[in-house]
């Protein structure tokens, strides 16, 4: 289903989402259309939070999420839609690289044979884009912290999704890696074409990627706009 | 450091206090007696020992399993006081070793057996070839190997020449009682118990006597132990054992009672 | 070592095998559902799982005997319409050691599975996997030592077990004799080397079976 030409930027539909955190409510109602869109904030504030809401890995107080004309998650008609099927690549923050299993393993487990006939989410494509050619026959816990970050790209990559979901992907890296990081997420922000939504504590990180960002505190969004607007008191 | 210190002392207080009363309990019943008897003399021990405690304030508690279990234990330094087996052959161990007294051994009683069926069974069992009959898939023995009860049901089928056919099909339990249980609870189609089993138990029925012709001769020694710490008491205790009082139950109950004889005639 | 020995020594450890491989399948699931889930009368089935553990084994046998026997509500069904036995048999003896080793296995499973990062069971469904594939691609062998190590376990229970197999299935020599029971009955009879060989026999294997368990338990599949 996923094709070069027609995937463009999804809409994401956030509304009336509600769900109980610590010590206090997420609480969503927005509309996304960017590109890349950044979701800014002090650690604590409920990002992955709302991550997680929108893959489908935790249920909602209340809350309609529709991904395109595609209704994922709606408490009033008890819909939800299982994780499984919701064509969302999601990176944590921990990349979760499946340690028992190899590099490529890892790459192929969400991958489907289809997807190597003639299109951008293709095995070679993406390896290519990523360059992890050399690290596919090797074990997870060899790779260097910059190998595992995009390995953990490609995986993601490699399920054909429609939205990528990416939580604080250069957190663990430090500034000289990050930069080197940098050009392959706006590579797959190029190449692929689909909308991604990037968490991130990281100003810097936000301005070279992202057109737009939304500013959360305490679980609920206080601002939204351009990088360039919000700028610099961070 | 002063934390630790006062939890340890209350702990060692508790732990004297304990003792003490263990100790004290052990003074205040000094009266008291530990009988090791065979499992087929439950009951009608039970009711003798009551009236020996009302006559004599005496309190005698018993420890009831298979001859063998329990002349085991008693080797190995078991604190009983008395000693009633099943067979001669556990008794006349514990002679060898040195655990008895011997001029206290005497022969107090004979029993007999029998082949039981659960009560509503339909099986008609008459004689011991019934036995062999495919319908009666297994029968239950105390354990021929050991316990007195089994041993002489073996002796018997061994005698009569059907012991070979019969093997296959028992059952073995760890004494007697848990062989009558057995036949009770329907597991099993048959078993062979003594007499004064069949007659307590109102479950099973009594399809064959054995009769004393056939029969392995059967005997319950009775002897105090050396290690005992109430050898007066317990003597006094066989002395009743042998009284009017104590004949009229065991009689009760079905055994047979044998007269005195010199000690250690068979 | 006579013949017979070998008979009790194999006929212990074949049926303590079978005994673990019977449990596998639901222990796994109830340590899965344990493990992952809340719901409503789980502090109940926790109880019930480690009573077994905690009961002197001879009650447990007693309620076995009882269920199985041939007037018991299961023991008497299969007699009945199957014509089988199982009280008295080597079925008997499956039975008391697959229930006293249950709790060991569900135990020594749950905390494996508890100690499998959710984030892999989560990551892999978005990558589309089934719950089932996920199960066994991801989460059994993420947890497979400390499932091998409970399965050790389980073993070593079963077969040192007691009380619980003399209750439902006797000691038959031949048919139900296991190790413990052999060495009980050795001693009974006062054959006492026989009994000290048996010993030794069941000390080494009780000690292979918890230390390679120990080993196994510590090796954690890299998180």
């Amino acid at each position: 289903m996923a094709d070069a030409t027609t995937n463009q930027s999804v809409k994401l539909i956030l509304k009336n989402v509600s769900l109980r955190l610590a010590d206090f409510f997420l609480e969503a109602d927005l509309e996304i259309h960017s590109r890349v869109t950044a979701i800014f904030g002090p650690s604590g504030a409920g990002k992955t939070s709302l991550l997680d809401l929108i893959a489908g890995l935790r249920h909602p107080g209340s809350a309609l999420i529709q991904l395109g004309e595609r209704v994922l998650t709606d408490t009033e008609t008890r819909t939800f839609v299982p994780a499984r099927f919701r064509r969302i690549g999601y990176v944590p923050q921990d990349l979760a690289l499946f340690p028992h299993l190899s590099v490529k393993q890892n790459l192929l487990y969400g991958h489907k044979a289809e997807a190597d006939t003639n299109s951008i989410f293709s095995y070679d494509h993406v390896v290519k884009v990523l360059e992890i050619q050399s690290h596919t026959d090797r074990r997870v816990q060899n790779l260097s912290g910059g190998e595992k970050q995009r390995v953990a790209l490609a995986r993601a990559l490699l399920s054909s999704p429609r939205i990528l979901l990416l939580d604080e992907p250069l957190a663990s890296l430090d500034t000289g890696l990050k930069s080197r990081i940098i050009p392959y997420l706006a590579r797959v922000r190029d190449e692929f074409q689909i909308a991604m939504l990037y968490v991130t504590h990281d100003w810097p990180e936000v301005r070279s990627l992202c057109s737009e960002v939304l500013m959360m505190e305490r679980g609920r969004v206080v601002r939204r706009g351009h990088p360039e607007e919000l700028s610099p008191n961070f | 450091m002063r934390k630790r210190f006062h939890f340890s002392a209350r702990k060692g207080l508790m732990l004297i206090l304990f003792l003490a009363c263990c100790v004290a309990g052990s003074q205040l019943r000094a009266d008291e007696l530990t009988v090791f008897a065979a499992a087929s003399l439950t009951d009608s021990l039970r009711e003798i020992a009551s009236a020996y405690e009302q006559e004599h304030g005496t309190k005698i508690s018993f420890n009831l399993a298979a001859s063998s279990f329990l002349a085991r234990q008693i080797d190995e330094g078991a604190p009983a006081d008395i000693f009633l087996s099943a067979d001669e052959a556990k008794m006349d161990a514990l002679e060898q070793r040195g655990r008895i007294i011997n001029d206290t051994r005497q022969t107090l009683l004979g029993n007999s057996l029998v082949i039981v069926t659960a009560r509503d069974s339909a099986l008609s069992i008459h004689s011991p070839d019934d036995l062999l009959r495919p319908e009666v898939k297994q029968l239950a023995l105390a354990d021929p190997k050991a316990v007195p009860a089994g041993i002489y049901s073996r002796l018997y089928f061994e005698k009569i020449g059907i012991w070979n056919q019969i093997a296959p099909k028992v059952i073995p339990t760890a004494n007697v009682r848990a062989t009558l249980a057995a036949v009770e609870s329907g597991n099993v189609e048959a078993g062979m118990v003594y007499s004064t089993d069949a007659g307590i138990s109102k479950q099973v029925k009594v399809a064959y006597e054995v009769p004393p012709a056939d029969s392995p001769k059967i005997r319950y020694p009775v002897a105090v132990i050396k290690d005992s710490e109430h050898l007066e008491s317990a003597k006094q205790f066989l002395t009743y054992l042998r009284s009017g009082k104590a004949s009229a139950i065991f009689r009760h109950y079905g055994f047979v009672v044998l007269p005195p004889a010199k000690p250690h005639e068979p | 070592m006579n013949p017979e020995a070998w008979q009790i020594l194999g006929f212990t450890a074949w049926v303590s095998a079978l005994s673990t491989l019977v449990i596998l399948p639901f222990g796994l699931t109830v340590a899965w559902l344990l493990a992952r889930f809340q719901w409503p009368g789980k502090s109940i089935v926790e109880t019930l799982v480690s009573v077994p553990l905690v009961m002197p084994p001879v009650a447990t046998g007693l309620i076995l005997l009882k269920l199985f026997g041939r007037r018991g509500p299961i023991g008497g069904l299969l007699h009945d319409s199957l014509n089988l036995d199982i009280v008295f048999t080597w079925r008997g003896v499956l039975i008391a050691l697959c229930v006293m080793s249950f709790p060991l296995l569900v135990r020594s499973a749950r905390v494996a599975f508890e100690q499998v990062n959710p984030r892999f069971e989560q990551i892999a469904r978005t990558l589309g996997a089934s719950n089932p594939r996920v199960f066994c691609t991801i989460t059994l062998p993420l947890a497979r030592n400390g499932i091998l190590g409970g399965m050790l376990l389980a073993f070593a229970r079963a077969l040192g077990e007691f009380g619980a197999t003399i209750m439902i299935a006797g000691n038959i020599p031949g048919k139900t004799s296991t190790l413990s029971l052999a060495i009980f009955q050795s001693v009974q009879l006062g054959e006492d080397s026989h009994a000290y060989r048996l010993l030794a026999l069941s000390v080494a294997l009780a000690f292979a079976a918890v230390w390679g368990s120990e080993w196994l338990m510590r090796r954690r599949t890299n998180p």
